[in-house]
């Protein structure tokens, strides 16, 4: 490549891994949406050529990229720290079999959990694996260390995680690259079966085992020498650091003279360059986000770093947590912050939002709620809060059959309801349906179906139609699936029915088996097109705050009487059908629909 | 240059990223180091938006430090009172006059600060209000307002010349809009350079 060639761009870490993937020859990428890994695959696919898949899950996602693997195929399986949960099983047992085409696994974990219900660091998986795990610290990092991981990979016979954080995910910086480079995908041709290795079976797993041991060892000794992975940044010998990732960053930032050992391959650890750094500096320092994962690796060499007694454990860092962990001043000497409360703006559910009038109806039912992960989480907050529990992906269905066990032990005849989204019912829902009917479970699911992947910024799935790479498909049947795993009461109901919505729940929650109501309504950020005209307030409102419970936004409660912002509003009716004193209504488009609704 | 660090923020659906992303790419345009982070996740739903760009010879981290940022810059009133705290003391701020309301939580009396703009002046040394809105809506389209303030950013920026401001500009958007947003650019670039504030910087 000449320089002429290479332009200098700003990338997000995302951005840049798409481009790693498509520079070196991907031949495939998958992924499950999911904050903040989503755009990895998205940009990927904007490029029209690597061959990319929205999986229904992370496991199936990391099941299909072992399999491009195994043919030959270099291939990129993107996903958010909790989806490796997800996709444990295939990627443990990965480490052993060892690929044949590249492979890389992207962890995109989320320190202070912008949009998470956990922080696990996803480090402890790579070294469980006994993996190799990269760590880049900004954009040409990501960018370079596909390239890296893919050849680590071939080289060691290993898959390769490569972990990146929010603040890379997300973050800019400039990136060398040749946008216009034609691609090429890698291809190792001649397939061989190879039982021994590809097989795992208990005594070829035994003997595979062995092998990984021996990968460690051959990677902790690349890991020694390898500069463009791990490096000494000799500075001022009073203090040294160890640290990877972003963390990296704001070292440099906060003590831009200190001796540093920037690591990128932090499994396995490489034990000597450890040694001589510490051994080159009077104090030593070890910085990182989350947990003390490269903390205690460096104090089982008897080494005595300073780490998580300064500096949290919680939270993401950032310049000014690293600094007060040296005991250092915050660079800034800020202009004094308002100390009076002011009004949050946190995230609602939209105008016209279909989930919103399955949460005001069950919230006046009496009944316990268990949630799933979706924009509808947003259930759970004032004024609906109809949600007991929200867990992971996929619990609400099987959450809901034993929470019902546990309040008839006790006497407790409240009825369960389990709430999940189209998308969060196709990555992990239908197995607990499955559960359900097998145990003689009686709850009532409800199948939230907006038709897309919202909260994640509105991805295909094997409900919507489309595939990631834009082609037409066969759409899944929710009816159908439910019918078929064994559920004989399976209704839709038009969710902005609050009458017919709420006779719905207590005709199924009253049947003593297995329902399924399915709730279909676009979502609102999917199609904009106004539902009916704006509703519109006809008498001097009372002010008595019924219409208030829904959280519209479009409704303004703060003058004590409701007053509807027309722009906001997209004719959803719910308040009309609320108000006590029949005083909203809906004129012009849409209202004869409305007025002939039962 | 050493470090210039801007502070953004506003409200989702108000191009707070894309008058971030015009400042990263013009900066990089102009020679220097970028760092440009933001917070994504439920900004579409009308929650807060936030993003931070730095730029200048070298710069690693791409988080500013608290009371760091040279120049605030909001997109709405109630967004600038909130990140105060983000501006150093001898810091600009740069905030557009719109009020919005946050979303009603079951009708609960939101407050809104009454004078809003009175808690910023009492504690910022130097402050521009623009009605960017207003401005936007006599060149045609409000939702150009983020340009406008782009704009009035862009006197506040002596290091990056006005056409490399246009050029990303053009670069960055859909033709359709490029006569607009460059009106709009050139609308608030105009009335910040008459501010008494501008004349005050070194």
């Amino acid at each position: 490549m000449t320089d002429a060639q290479r332009t200098r761009k700003l990338l997000t870490g995302n951005e840049a891994i798409a481009e790693g993937a498509r520079a070196a020859g991907a031949l495939f990428a998958s992924a499950y949406p999911g904050t903040p890994s989503t755009e990895i695959l998205e940009s990927i696919a904007r490029r029209g050529d690597v061959r990319v898949q929205w999986a229904p899950n992370e496991k199936v996602a990391y099941e299909v990229a072992c399999g491009v693997s195994l043919g030959g195929g270099r291939a990129l399986c993107s996903m958010k720290h909790v989806g490796v949960n997800v996709a444990a099983d295939p990627f443990f047992s990965s480490s052993y079999s060892g690929i044949n085409g590249g492979l890389i696994l992207v962890s995109a974990d989320d320190p202070a959990m912008h949009s998470s219900q956990n922080e696990q660091d996803n480090r402890h998986l790579a070294r469980a694996a006994k993996v190799a795990l990269l760590e880049p610290s900004d954009s040409q990092e990501a960018l370079d260390f596909v390239a890296l991981g893919f050849e680590i990979s071939e080289r060691f016979d290993t898959p390769v995680m490569l972990r990146v954080t929010t603040r890379i995910c997300h973050s800019m910086s400039p990136v060398e690259i040749d946008l216009s480079a034609p691609y090429a995908p890698v291809l190792r041709g001649g397939y061989q079966r190879n039982f021994r290795k590809n097989v795992l079976l208990p005594a070829n797993a035994r003997h595979r085992h062995e092998s990984v041991e021996e990968r460690l060892s051959l990677l902790e000794e690349f890991g020694e020498r390898e500069r463009a992975l791990n490096r000494i940044e000799w500075g001022d010998r009073t203090i040294g650091v160890v640290t990877s990732g972003v963390a990296y960053q704001y070292v440099r930032e906060v003590l831009p003279d200190a001796s540093i050992l920037k690591l990128g391959l932090t499994n396995p650890l490489p034990r000597e360059l450890i040694r001589e750094f510490a051994g080159g500096v009077n104090e030593l320092y070890v910085v990182e986000e989350l947990d003390p994962f490269l903390e205690e690796q460096v104090r089982a060499l008897g080494l005595h770093p300073v780490g998580k007694e300064i500096f949290p454990i919680t939270g993401e860092l950032d310049p000014d947590r690293v600094a007060r962990g040296f005991g250092l001043e915050a660079a800034g000497s800020g202009v004094e912050p308002i100390e009076t409360a002011l009004p949050p703006r946190p995230p609602v559910l939209c105008a016209g939002c279909g989930h919103r009038g399955v949460f005001y109806t069950l919230s006046r039912m009496g009944v316990a709620v268990t949630g799933d992960i979706g924009c509808y989480t947003l259930g759970a907050l004032p004024p609906l809060e109809a949600m007991d529990a929200c867990l992971c992906m996929g619990a609400s269905v099987g959450m809901a059959q034993g929470m019902e066990i546990a309040l008839r032990a006790g006497g407790d005849d409240r009825p369960v309801v389990g709430v999940i989204g189209d998308s969060t019912f196709v990555h992990s829902g239908i197995t607990g349906l499955v559960n359900a009917v097998y145990n003689g479970g009686a709850g009532t699911t409800l199948l939230l179906d907006n038709g897309t992947t919202a909260m994640t910024g509105h991805q295909d799935h094997p409900g919507t139609g489309l595939t990631a790479e834009g082609d037409s498909t066969i759409s899944l049947d929710y009816v159908a699936v439910c019918r078929a795993v064994g559920v004989r009461r399976v209704r839709e109901v038009d969710p902005y029915d609050l009458e017919a919505l709420e006779a719905a729940i207590r005709e199924e929650l009253a049947a003593g088996e297995p329902s399924v109501i399915v709730c279909r309504a676009v979502c609102r950020l999917v199609d904009r097109t106004p539902i009916a005209s704006p509703a519109e307030l006809e008498i001097e409102c009372p002010g008595c705050g019924t219409c208030f419970e829904l959280g519209c936004p479009a409704l303004d409660g703060s003058s004590g009487q409701a007053v509807i912002d027309p722009s906001v509003c997209c004719g959803c009716a719910l308040c009309v059908q609320l108000c006590p004193f029949c005083g909203l209504r809906i004129h012009g488009h849409g209202a004869a629909a409305l007025e002939s609704a039962p | 240059m050493k470090a210039r660090n801007v502070f953004l923020t506003g409200v989702g659906g108000h191009g707070v990223l894309a008058v971030s992303r015009v400042i990263a790419d013009a900066a990089l345009a102009a020679g220097f180091d970028v760092r440009r982070s933001e917070v994504h996740g439920m900004s579409q739903r009308g929650g807060s938006v936030v993003s931070q760009v730095r730029y200048g010879t070298s710069v690693h981290s791409p988080l500013i430090p608290r009371g760091g940022a040279d120049i605030l810059v909001s997109l709405e009133l109630l967004e600038a009172v909130r990140h105060l705290g983000a501006l150093r003391r001898d810091g600009v701020l740069l905030a557009n006059e719109q009020r919005i309301t946050p979303a009603p939580l079951g009708g609960l009396t939101v407050e809104y600060p009454e004078d809003p703009r009175g808690l910023c002046e009492a504690r910022v040394e130097r402050a521009i209000f623009l009605p960017a809105v207003d401005l936007a809506q006599a060149l045609g389209n409000e939702k150009a307002a983020n340009m406008v303030m782009l704009g009035a950013f862009s006197v506040l920026e002596p290091e990056i010349p006005e056409h490399m401001w246009l050029t990303t500009i053009a670069g960055a958007f859909r033709p359709r809009f490029r006569e607009i947003n460059v009106a709009a650019f050139g609308c608030g670039r105009e009335i910040a350079a008459a501010s008494p504030v501008v004349k005050v910087q070194p």
